[in-house]
């Protein structure tokens, strides 16, 4: 048996990125804007999620994918909000792909939506590698979290679009430097926009909800 | 940890493009990862030989190249042909 050396130059996440674009050109076309929702676990992604589908549910039709490992509790609890809600089970993946949206999206018309939120399995690490079609990332961090989350996580803040600051309101509680996460995302992402929000007070979230509506 | 899931999708390519060649069993996989792909490269090749068994990669070396950006790609593989096919 002699070695030889064939020449490949295939992207690994190729089948992901393709899906992805043509989920995207399928949104555009029915005029949904994406909004995706990535975080670690336990950073407020469902409270801020729920509150914002409460909110634009007035205005606009939206609707939401959420994915966990296991359970429907999230589905319910945004549910709650009255407005289209379905669970992606992963089972023991620990992010979502562009296929696993296309297959929750199965049977719900995108003409009659104008706003689509995807909640990203609680994760910092794989979310980053798998594009969803989606038009807006936003990368949540919650203060109880800590100010260094983004140098230990530079990645998911390089992908995301936009950082928010959850549970704004227990920031003194926990003596949250405001000052020092600012510097790390500006470290890790010069130039990134942060919107600092509570979904319990309401701080930030007309800020945050004119960013996801962006025209719409 | 999705490195296991990226570790079965190289697989996956490699044996592809083996398969397509008409070759036999891959000895080697020469991977390009960009430093922001996401991808841990200690996870990956700790999930390298589950990834391999019982594919014609079995026993196949992954070699990582480093480099800037968010790419991960497959750029070659070295595959084991029989001599009497083998270009002289």
């Amino acid at each position: 048996m002699t070695p030889r050396l064939i020449e490949v130059r295939k992207n690994v996440l190729k089948k992901n990125d393709e899906l992805a674009r043509s989920l995207r050109d399928r949104f555009h076309q029915a005029e949904v804007r994406v909004v995706s929702l990535v975080s670690s676990p336990g950073s407020g992604k469902t409270a801020l999620l729920e509150k914002i589908l409460t909110l634009l549910s007035k205005t606009h039709r939206v609707a939401a994918l959420v994915g966990d490992l296991a359970t429907e509790n999230d589905a319910v609890r945004l549910a709650r909000s009255g407005v289209p809600v379905r669970q992606i089970v992963t089972g023991t993946v620990c992010h979502l792909e562009a296929q696993m949206v296309e297959t929750a999206l199965d049977g719900w018309s995108l003409d009659d939506l104008d706003i689509l939120f995807i909640e990203n399995v609680g994760n910092l690490v794989c979310p980053a590698s798998y594009d969803l079609g989606e038009d807006l990332r936003l990368v949540l961090l919650s203060v109880t979290e800590g100010e260094d989350k983004p140098l230990k996580y530079p990645t998911i803040f390089n992908t995301a679009d936009v950082a928010v600051l959850t549970k704004i309101d227990l920031a003194a509680a926990v003596e949250f430097d405001l000052e020092a996460a600012m510097r790390n995302i500006e470290a890790v992402r010069p130039g990134m926009k942060v919107l600092a929000t509570s979904a319990k007070t309401g701080e930030g979230l007309d800020d945050l909800l004119a960013l996801i509506k962006a025209g719409r | 940890m999705h490195e296991l899931s990226i570790a079965m999708s190289i697989v996956e390519i490699a044996c592809e493009e083996a398969g397509r060649q008409g070759a036999g069993p891959v000895d080697e996989v020469h991977l390009k990862m960009g430093k922001d792909s996401g991808v841990v490269s200690d996870a990956l090749l700790f999930s390298w030989e589950l990834a391999c068994e019982g594919t014609r990669a079995e026993g196949a070396r992954l070699l990582i190249d480093h480099q800037p950006g968010r790419d991960l790609q497959v750029s070659a593989i070295v595959v084991l042909v029989d001599n009497d096919t083998a270009p002289h």
